[in-house]
């Protein structure tokens, strides 16, 4: 550890032309299967940013698996949510030179307060308060999505097919269903229902794909971070305020439909007040129903990632059980949507 | 062979032991290590016992039932997978109410065993 944190504090070094730096703290932050996270306070003389720096490492874990954005790419995202004022930590240098500490890694600014998604879900807010912190999640996606391909810095972003985002996303469930060995009948019926309710699609805008309760940081009632851009995607406006909706991600607090914090019609309002694309809230329940057959489906490849050797994990085994779930919501959600027709 | 106590007893006595001793005196990760052990041995102990086996093999029969009654083809051992080809090939319909029972006693079987706190939310 001493050894590598003396890698990341030459290479902060170089990058901000400092005479020297003083590692005064370094550990390894929880969280993340596929990236190492490391905090990493610096006292540093001259140069750039002189002083004490709180940073945080984000680097590929050694036995990281590529589904998502590589480190660059994911940087290259940060740096657009950045610049559109979202609230992310600030994006500062990408290395892409293995000699440094063996893998890719970037520096970002350090975000104060927990992530914890059960602390924040029980933790004793005033509904005035709660209002306040979804209309705010729902401003920060606001504008995230006022980034629009193209944007020469994330070209290497895919597109959705012709059809819209929706039935791109089934089509690729449909593909990873048929490579699963064991049959899942309410995944195949809630696939059929995406494809016979499909609402008029939206632009193609930045989304996050994982905007949830979970991967933003909250010091207090103040956001102070949002995190985890691994799986960003140009995809439509309403898959990202669908997924922070659905019920998989509401910790206990079923009745909190906005990510188990407050009402959604306040987060809807919070999005379209600070200028979000015009979306139809049936197209948001929609997307969450999407919601639950996505995570089904991330929760089967962690399961196979575990079944067939490649990673054993209890953790990655207990998921694989969790799939049952996601099918009991998906079969009340379809449902009660039926039901308010 | 009589072999006692049986294993249904010996994992329950070894999840109690787990979380009435161990669990209190762990922190941090090898806690949340603990409590994923639990987790999988209430799996195991409900898998193993009548009570939610029965009603998984209630659900599958549910399932031949219902294709035979739909002149389907299939066979018992595997009829959740001719159930999901004959949904995936839309010959079900799937608005049909029996349909959506038959997914709902499935999916109720499944969690009675992985998680029953889920149903009584």
């Amino acid at each position: 550890m001493f050894e590598l944190a003396e890698a990341f504090s030459q290479f902060v070094v170089g990058q901000t032309g400092a005479r020297g730096a003083k590692v005064i703290e370094f550990e390894k932050l929880s969280g993340g299967a596929i990236q190492d996270n490391f905090g990493l306070s610096l006292q540093i003389e001259g140069g750039e940013r002189p002083g004490l720096q709180e940073l945080v490492v984000r680097q590929d874990a050694p036995s990281g698996v590529a589904e998502s954005l590589s480190r660059p790419e994911e940087f290259r995202v940060l740096e657009a949510a950045f610049k559109a004022g979202v609230t992310v930590p600030e994006p500062l240098w990408l290395c892409e030179d293995l000699d440094v500490s063996g893998q890719l890694f970037y520096v970002m600014t350090r975000a104060d307060g927990s992530a914890s998604p059960r602390k924040l879900v029980k933790s004793d807010l005033t509904v005035e308060q709660r209002r306040n912190i979804v209309r705010r999640l729902g401003a920060e996606l606001a504008k995230l999505h006022t980034v629009r391909p193209p944007v020469r810095s994330l070209d290497f972003l895919t597109l959705p097919g012709q059809d819209g985002a929706a039935l791109s996303r089934v089509a690729i469930y449909r593909r990873h269903l048929r490579e699963m060995a064991e049959p899942h009948p309410v995944l195949e019926w809630a696939l059929n229902w995406l494809e016979d309710n499909t609402p008029e699609p939206g632009p193609a805008v930045l989304c996050h794909c994982d905007f949830r309760t979970g991967n933003y940081m909250m010091a207090g009632e103040n956001l102070t971070a949002i995190l985890d851009w691994e799986f960003a995607a140009w995809s439509d406006p309403a898959e990202d305020l669908g997924w922070f909706c659905s019920r998989s991600w509401r910790f206990g607090a079923h009745e909190r439909e906005a990510g188990g914090v407050g009402e959604k019609q306040d987060f809807l309002d919070g999005y379209r007040e600070a200028g979000g694309t015009e979306v139809d809230p049936t197209a948001v329940s929609y997307w969450e129903v999407m919601a639950l057959v996505r995570w089904a489906m991330i929760a089967l490849q962690q399961a196979r990632r575990h079944i067939s050797g490649e990673q054993r994990s209890l953790e990655l085994a207990l998921t694989g059980r969790m799939v049952a779930q996601m099918e009991y919501d998906l079969l009340t959600q379809i449902q009660e949507l039926e039901g308010d027709q | 062979m009589i072999n006692k106590p049986d294993i249904h007893d010996l994992l329950t006595e070894a999840r109690r032991v787990l979380m009435n001793s161990l669990t209190p005196e762990l922190k941090g990760e090898h806690k949340y290590e603990a409590l994923m052990i639990a987790n999988a041995m209430g799996m195991a102990i409900r898998e193993l016992g009548q009570g939610e086996q029965a009603k998984v093999e209630e659900a599958d029969r549910a399932v031949s039932a219902f294709l035979e009654a739909r002149s389907e083809p299939h066979h018992h051992a595997e009829c959740e997978a001719f159930l999901a080809e004959a949904i995936r090939e839309r010959r079900l319909d799937g608005g049909d109410e029996a349909l959506r029972n038959l997914l709902r006693t499935l999916t109720e079987a499944r969690l009675g065993i992985n998680s029953p706190g889920y149903l009584k939310r």
